[in-house]
């Protein structure tokens, strides 16, 4: 951009624009948030974004609550949460990072099959696959494991970060590759020493999809998980919501603490998604 | 010579070991089911003949039930031992006689797996029926699988292969399509022609794939891209597994209908009924065109809110004179970042009755309540905006860093040159920004038309169904309609083929503009 | 198909039962409810260690779709607990057993009727029942002097109220459950006791105009579901609420307030009933040993359980014995829900009866925003329920 000051109308403009949607991103959040730390079972019937009054009770209960056999609920369900999204990472990333590789790096019959069929995979609605993935999982004898929900979440993530990482790898210069097999370096060699750390933006978003969608997901978690020990964060939260009524401050309270590891994670690894996903397709 | 044809024999032999098993299980499965029953059914009439009962039967005559004068569903019965009648303590003897009273004679295998089949007749003509032939066979096994069968069969094969390929070059192919008729005679001798049939025809194809041959090229690739390959396989056969197959099996499913824990093959009833309207009008919600007819218009206004709204701010963060831009981009992607059920219910709260949040805003403003779910303009408004809320972060992502690639120097030479902003806008920023937001209109495309959280928590489909996309329709087919999966699964497929329409399509038509 | 799935149940089966000895019983119970069973579960582990009973609370929203999923492929709990109106459903797939051959009548004696007669369907009983569920009326004490006893009563109560931008009445309208205590009220009824639809009536087109004059005329709000509802009465604006037993932990602790029966129709000068939910425990056909899960079942419906639920939890228990303590039978909750019962019409537990809640829901959204008529509204309900039920048969 020029560096020419522009007019002030168009300042004003875009300041303008932006505080806007500002606005409209935070005013939902803060009513999660203001729910979180108001009393009451119900959310108030005003729309101010600011509680009239501020409590820890919905925390403490969330935090405290214990089950039949006096163990901490809300504990039980974060670590399996952590387990189940850290192991979804890694399967996600090593799954990723490998068939993006041979997908960018060589030239293979079927290559664009393969191609398709990552991208035609998403279009299949996910809550179609319920059943017959519970079939599946239960013939494998994975249900009810947190091996067979590692699987199903890296499943799900593959086909957005293959694309992803095979327009990243796509990016780096073939130079480096050609140079280092003509010195005799196995594929693997390629691959560890000189591709995967070029790529760590790439990997950086294979990465934090992977824990999205492990973290924040519900209705697989609650169909394939029977021991009430096994249950993630969102199943937990969920179950405040009744038959009849609903705990909307233990609600908010337990949706504002799931939210705040995936948004760690967001902000420590922003800086590579822009950039990162367009990789591919901006090539100069 | 040998050696490549018991490599295309070994392809031949696992694909037809596999449809063999299929056959078998499928086969014994009946046969024991048959077996059984027919036990079951002799010893039913031996009772009935006052004839002698086969041993490994339990078969006893049971009473009618008697019920509780105060409870009519508390029914007690008697079982006649010897010449006199005592309490009746078996409970699977019980049901099957109450069963017998609701539903007639009973003759089937029980459904948990144990093998033993239950039959239930009348043993004399006047009804209702006081006494009950029932008979309960012991557990039995199915016939186990046959492995020295299936061995022999695969020595038997392997042996004529080789002779084949031995004798020469269409003796080879004789050889393979023998070694695959060998495989198919168990499949006959086990009732399967169908099986057979398939197995045979198999070899025959790959026979002909052999003098074409291709066998060899497509092994000759294989071991020249085994890098590759190897690299690919983790990936993809947890792919297959856990996607393609579940996939393959959502798309049978659309062929049967399920009632009541039975599937039944009803061909293409299923897609006919949906495609047909199912026997509504035109705008009635209920209508498939109609439902599509709504998708459609969510697609579409969902992604040029989202592009619209994304590129603008994205255009407006790269300014390099803007105060903060950091600290605005972290705080306008926090939408992506929270888990969205818990957004759509937050929003669903915030639109639903008089003292939700927008009306409350509304008022403040001095503009009167809107009853958000009630219409079906406003109910759509109201998902699009949550949705929007949801998706403008990813689009204002994909075209920051669109825009960051874009070197400062062609702005300055272009107003140089005399170009306005428009012109710059035009020739310089939208070329760069269209091939990042290509492939992202594509997938954004394509999760906006599958996206469930939002109508299923938001609008809920109000008013009556009329806010309703595919997706949730087809949930609703599953879950609320009476559990028919079938229809929820014909529906899926028709939804996947509409993308896959759209998506090759939508390539073509860019693929085209770029040349 | 169908000899694939043999073919997999019996691979199963032939694997062997991996599972240790016990009872796995789910629920969707939260709060002090969950509290009184684990007590109660806690008992009976104590008396029978070799055959311990293990609790699953499941979310309410998955609740049914996960026993659909799991029981047929023999995954599922021993037993569970949930409201009586897919008993007909379930009990058509055989996915619950039938439980009379372990019940006499001293044994069912002990439940009330109405609550026993829910877990029947075509004659065999499919559970035994633990609690009763229906609407009463909230009062707050400081804005009514005196709880109204018809519904003329509480339109007088109406302007007051309104001159606080307030209502008379709070209650989840748009939902026929909420809707159901004026159905029945006006004599409507939605099927019969052989199951067939009796939608489409003139009396349930009376109910909807009333409910719709409620709304019209300020007594009630437009569309309100429980949590505005609360919301409401919490904040005293409204001064009365129709809601069932689980409203009272919904209530604020300044709030002064009581529970009494539901009011007499004027119009027809026929009490207002509610539907009546039957919550009881189910036995998965597939149980492991449904001997001891028949046993667990007794030991969850006895006397000592009863009480310990009805005090614990304020749950209107079905088990009559429970209200021989003089503290139960006067306890200021309790008494007006089991008044109530007298009152009260049982959910149809048919398997048509599930269809029927969004299709009338819609209905009643229509007529309650004055946009539609409730003949032709009724009408178009039956068509669309009909028309499901043709297709799952």
């Amino acid at each position: 951009m020029s560096a020419r000051r522009p007019h002030l109308a168009t300042m004003i403009g875009a300041y303008a624009g932006i505080a806007l949607l500002v606005a409209i991103v935070l005013y939902p959040v803060m009513l999660v948030c203001k729910k979180a730390f108001e009393p009451g079972r119900n959310f108030a019937l005003s729309a101010s974004p600011l509680p009239h009054s501020l409590t820890t009770a919905h925390f403490h209960e969330l935090f405290t609550a214990r089950g039949g056999h006096g163990e901490l609920l809300f504990l039980r369900a974060t670590l399996n949460s952590v387990l189940i999204a850290g192991a979804t990472t890694v399967v996600g990333v090593v799954l990723s990072c490998t068939a993006a590789y041979a997908l960018s790096q060589f030239r293979f019959p079927g290559r664009k099959l393969g191609l398709t069929a990552f991208l035609v995979v998403q279009m299949f609605p996910a809550t179609m696959l319920l059943l017959p993935l519970y079939v599946i999982l239960d013939k494998l004898a994975l249900l009810n494991s947190v091996a067979g929900l590692v699987l199903v979440y890296s499943t799900t993530a593959i086909p957005f970060c293959v694309w992803t990482l095979k327009g990243y790898f796509d990016t780096l210069p073939r130079e480096l590759a050609e140079a280092a097999r003509m010195d005799g370096a196995s594929p693997w060699l390629i691959f560890r020493r000189i591709l995967l750390p070029l790529a760590r933006p790439g990997i950086a978003i294979t990465a934090l999809f992977s824990f999205m969608t492990a973290w924040n997901e519900f209705i697989m978690a609650s169909t394939f998980m029977t021991d009430e020990s096994r249950y993630t964060l969102p199943v937990l939260i969920q179950q405040s919501v009744g038959q009849h009524t609903a705990d909307y401050g233990l609600f908010a309270a337990g949706a504002v603490i799931a939210s705040v590891p995936v948004m760690i994670a967001f902000y420590a690894l922003q800086k590579y998604l822009v950039g990162g996903l367009t990789a591919g397709a901006v090539k100069g | 010579m040998i050696g490549r044809q018991l490599r295309d024999f070994a392809v031949v032999a696992v694909l037809a070991l596999i449809i063999a098993t299929a056959a078998f299980v499928a086969v014994r499965n009946n046969e024991l089911a048959a077996r059984q029953i027919a036990l079951a059914e002799r010893a039913a009439a031996a009772l009935r003949d006052h004839a002698e009962l086969p041993p490994t039967v339990n078969a006893v005559i049971v009473s009618a039930a008697t019920p509780s004068p105060r409870h009519p569903f508390l029914r007690k019965r008697q079982v006649l031992v010897g010449d006199r009648w005592q309490p009746l303590q078996d409970k699977l003897l019980y049901d099957a006689a109450m069963r017998f009273d609701r539903e007639g004679a009973v003759s089937e295998l029980l459904g948990d797996a144990s093998g033993r089949a239950l039959v239930a007749r009348c043993t004399v003509d006047t009804r209702p029926c006081p006494r009950i032939a029932v008979a309960l066979t012991s557990p039995a096994r199915p016939a186990p699988y046959p492995f020295l069968v299936i061995i022999g069969v695969l020595g038997l094969g392997t042996a004529l292969a080789a002779a084949g390929a031995l004798l020469g070059p269409v003796a080879r192919r004789g050889g393979l399509f023998a070694g695959a008729g060998a495989l198919a005679v168990p499949a006959l001798l086990w009732h399967a022609p169908v099986a057979a049939t398939v197995i045979l025809l198999l070899g025959a194809g790959v026979a002909l794939a052999q003098q074409a041959a291709l066998t060899d090229r497509i092994a000759a690739a294989m071991i020249k891209s085994r890098v590759a390959l190897s690299f690919l396989t983790p990936a993809a056969t947890a792919m297959f597994v856990l996607v393609a197959a579940p996939f393959a099996i959502g798309i049978l499913l659309g062929f049967h209908d399920h009632h009541h824990g039975t599937w039944t093959f009803v061909g293409l009833s299923n897609f006919s009924e949906i495609l047909s309207g199912g026997g509504h009008s035109l705008d009635d919600p209920l209508n498939f065109w109609f439902i599509l007819g709504v998708t459609v218009l969510w697609t579409v206004a969902n992604i040029v809110l989202h592009v619209t709204i994304g590129v603008a701010l994205a255009l407006a963060l790269s300014r390099k004179w803007l105060v903060g831009r950091g600290v605005f981009r972290m705080l306008l992607i926090l939408p992506w970042a929270i888990p969205n059920y818990i957004t759509a219910l937050i929003w669903h709260g915030m639109f639903e009755g008089e003292y939700g949040a927008i009306n409350s805003l509304l008022r403040l403003f001095g503009l009167s309540d809107v009853s958000w779910f009630s219409s079906w303009a406003t109910a759509f408004s109201a998902d699009v905006i949550a949705n929007t809320w949801l998706g403008f972060p990813f689009m204002m992502v994909v075209a920051l860093g669109a825009l960051e690639t874009i070197s400062p120097s062609l702005y300055e030479a272009a107003s140089v040159d005399g170009a306005n902003a428009w012109q710059r806008f035009r020739h310089i920023t939208l070329p760069h920004l269209r091939p990042a937001l290509g492939p992202a209109v594509a997938l954004g495309s394509i999760w906006t038309f599958n996206m469930f959280n939002i109508i299923y928590l938001v609008s809920r489909g109000k008013p009556g169904n009329a806010t309703n996309i595919l997706v949730t329709d087809a949930y609703r087919w599953a879950f609320e309609r009476g559990e028919r999966y079938g229809m929820a699964a014909a529906y899926a497929t028709i939804i996947f083929l509409i993308l896959l329409v759209w998506t090759v399509f939508g390539t073509r038509m860019v693929r085209r503009e770029e040349a | 198909m169908n000899a694939l799935r043999l073919a997999l149940l019996l691979a199963i089966g032939a694997c062997g039962d991996g599972r240790e000895p016990g009872v796995v019983l789910w629920h969707a119970y939260t709060g002090l409810e969950r509290t009184a069973l684990e007590q109660s579960a806690e008992h009976w582990n104590h008396a029978h260690p070799a055959t311990p009973l293990v609790l699953v609370a499941v979310p309410y929203e998955s609740f049914a779709d996960k026993l659909t999923s799991a029981i047929p492929r023999g995954n599922g709990p021993d037993l569970f607990i949930y409201p009586h109106d897919r008993i007909g459903d379930w009990a058509d797939a055989g996915t619950i057993e039938p439980l009379e051959f372990w019940v006499d009548d001293a044994h069912a004696d002990r439940f009330s009727e109405q609550a026993l007669a829910g877990m029947a369907y075509r004659g065999s009983l499919y559970g035994l029942p633990l609690a009763v569920k229906s609407l009463a009326l909230y009062v707050r004490t400081d804005l009514v002097k005196t709880p109204p006893t018809t519904t003329d009563e509480l339109f007088a109560l109406a302007p007051a109220m309104q001159a606080k931008r307030g209502f008379a009445l709070a209650y989840a309208n748009v939902d026929l459950y909420g809707h159901a205590a004026w159905l029945h009220g006006f004599g409507g009824r939605v099927m019969d006791d052989q199951g067939t639809l009796t939608i489409a009536t003139p009396e349930a087109a009376d109910a909807m105009k009333f409910a719709r004059k409620l709304v019209a005329d300020g007594v009630a709000p437009a569309d309100a579901g429980t949590p505005l509802v609360a919301s409401l009465f919490n904040e005293g604006k409204a001064a009365t609420a129709m809601s069932g037993p689980w409203f009272v932990a919904e209530i604020g602790k300044d709030v002064p307030w009581q529970v009494v029966t539901l009011p007499i129709v004027s119009p027809t000068g026929k009490p207002a009933a509610p539907f009546l939910g039957v919550e009881g425990i189910l036995m998965s056909a597939r149980a492991h040993d449904k001997q001891t899960a028949f046993a667990v079942i007794d030991e969850l419906t006895s006397d000592a359980a009863a009480t310990i639920r009805a005090r614990v939890a304020r749950q209107v228990v079905a088990n009559t014995h429970a209200y021989d303590d003089p503290q139960i039978a006067s306890d200021p909750i309790l008494r007006p829900f089991r008044a109530q019962l007298d009152h009260t019409v049982a959910m149809p537990n048919f398997p048509a009866m599930r269809m029927v809640w969004t299709p009338y829901q819609t209905a009643l959204g229509e007529v309650l925003s004055g946009r539609a008529d409730p003949g032709t509204q009724l009408l178009a309900v039956e068509r669309e329920v009909n028309g499901y039920l043709v297709g799952a048969k």
